[in-house]
């Protein structure tokens, strides 16, 4: 897996044998997983099956039980936890706005290290989403459901990752606001970006594309399970 | 000057005050009789046996008996502002953090009094350290149990808002950092209302009880300068501990949230 990818020379994130028991039941059981920059995967189920509990464990937010987190072959465990999230960045669902307009939002990740972007980056940043420059100036607290979407991915592409991990991006969202989000994930990949997208909607792997998993009770299975 | 003693026939008519709190409580159907009852006995218990104690303190003045006396009052002052915290990942462990921070707070505003300020003969007087140092413990252990309190459940309600911060690269400081000002600012809040509004809605009791025992007003006001002061000193010292021992129970070795 991680290890023979490495060699290859292609950038991947990886898991293997993943395992998290909480009050005594196992929400993720074994599972392992692959993906190489450029592609997409679906994580498809119905809710409690543990996986957004997994893209948080591949987010390095939450520990698991047993298994390991590769990065490019590298143990999650060997990198600094910041270094580990900035390259492998995770979109929550429905993820909270900070303070302040949307560029402070935008420029939220750089900032924490020190870094101050410019104007120009940030409005990069918010035409990879497909929102317009001008929307920097607005206040984050008064955007739409899919406004705000888009900012989170925004906001978790400044920080310039080489995976993305989406829990439900299109989680209520009108049916024109989740193409739009589908649209942009699409792109994001044909860019190089490896994309991981929770879903418990069962079209969004045809429309993206995407290699389809299930998961079932805290265990993933290749395909529609 | 003369002072005025409360023998304790007199002592007993004040109960009466508090039988008309009963009466009250009672009349509009508070609820509260038993209540009110148990804290005067409580707190008349506690103070006489204060007192008694004290008189013993004084009277055998001794550095190890001082020691014991601050001892037992940070212990007590400890375990009081670990127990009113009602949202905590883990109760028991907060006894610690507590202890830590109040001790800070208590060592930082009055080591420095008692060396160059108030410099009683002996230093280990315990009739100048014993009453300042409870005016400082006290205000430590509110002002730790208030950030404790604060800082567990603004993090657990603000949960995916500190993880969205950790997420894009954030230390657990910086993730943490809304919720540990808020927190600290609302501790320190009474504190400094307590400096802005003194004299002006009532006088502090050190200087009431100063004033009462026949000491000269000019003396008095800068005896409670010097404590107004330190309480300041020791509300910033024992939150500031205090939120940064909460922060360490809250995240992981891994920079992740502890769930709780």
């Amino acid at each position: 897996m991680g290890e023979s990818e490495d060699a290859r020379g292609v950038r991947s994130l990886s898991a293997r044998g993943l395992g998290l028991a909480r009050e005594g039941r196992n929400v993720l059981d074994g599972v392992d997983f692959a993906i190489e920059a450029g592609a997409i995967a679906c994580i498809e189920g119905p809710s409690g099956c543990g996986k957004s509990t997994l893209l948080r464990v591949l987010a390095t937010l939450l520990e698991p039980t047993a298994g390991e987190v590769y990065l490019e072959g590298v143990a999650a465990h060997a990198i600094a936890p910041r270094t580990f999230r900035r390259r492998v960045a995770y979109v929550p669902q429905q993820a909270p706005m900070l303070e302040g307009t949307v560029a402070d939002n935008v420029a939220a990740g750089p900032r924490l290290r020190g870094a101050q972007p410019t104007p120009t980056r940030v409005e990069q940043c918010l035409a990879l989403v497909g929102l317009d420059g001008a929307f920097a100036a607005r206040p984050a607290s008064e955007l739409s459901g899919g406004e705000r979407q888009r900012v989170a991915l925004a906001r978790a592409l400044a920080n310039e990752p080489e995976f993305l991990l989406l829990d439900e991006p299109t989680a209520a969202l009108d049916t024109r606001a989740a193409e739009r989000i589908l649209e942009r994930v699409r792109a994001l990949a044909r860019e190089g970006l490896g994309l991981v997208v929770v879903t418990h909607e069962p079209t969004h792997a045809a429309a993206l594309g995407a290699r389809r998993r299930t998961m079932h009770a805290g265990r993933l299975r290749e395909g529609e399970g | 000057m003369s002072y005025v003693e409360v023998p304790l026939t007199r002592l007993a008519l004040v109960a009466l005050l508090v039988a008309i709190a009963a009466l009250v409580s009672r009349r509009a159907r508070l609820d509260l009789e038993g209540s009110i009852a148990w804290a005067a006995v409580r707190g008349a218990v506690q103070l006489l046996a204060v007192g008694y104690a004290l008189r013993l303190l004084f009277a055998y003045e001794h550095v190890l008996s001082l020691a014991l006396a601050l001892s037992v009052m940070t212990l007590v002052a400890a375990w009081t502002a670990a127990r009113r915290v009602e949202h905590a990942p883990d109760r028991r462990a907060l006894f610690w953090p507590a202890l830590a921070a109040i001790t800070a707070g208590g060592v930082v505003s009055l080591v420095p009094v008692f060396a160059l300020v108030i410099t009683p003969t002996p230093w280990y007087s315990g009739r100048y350290v014993i009453p300042i140092a409870g005016m400082m413990l006290s205000n430590a252990m509110n002002v730790v149990a208030l950030t404790l309190e604060r800082i567990f459940a603004s993090a657990r309600a603000e949960a995916p808002r500190i993880e969205q911060l950790l997420a894009l690269g954030a230390s657990p400081e910086q993730a943490l950092h809304a919720q540990e000002r808020a927190a600290l600012r609302a501790a320190m809040t009474p504190t400094l209302n307590g400096l802005f509004t003194v004299g002006l809605v009532a006088l502090p009791g050190m200087m009431t009880g100063q004033i009462v025992s026949g000491i000269d007003p000019k003396s008095a006001v800068r005896y409670q300068l010097v404590v107004l002061f330190q309480l300041v000193a020791v509300a910033a010292v024992a939150g500031w501990v205090a939120a940064t021992l909460s922060r360490r129970m809250l995240f992981t070795s891994r920079e992740q949230l502890r769930p709780f």
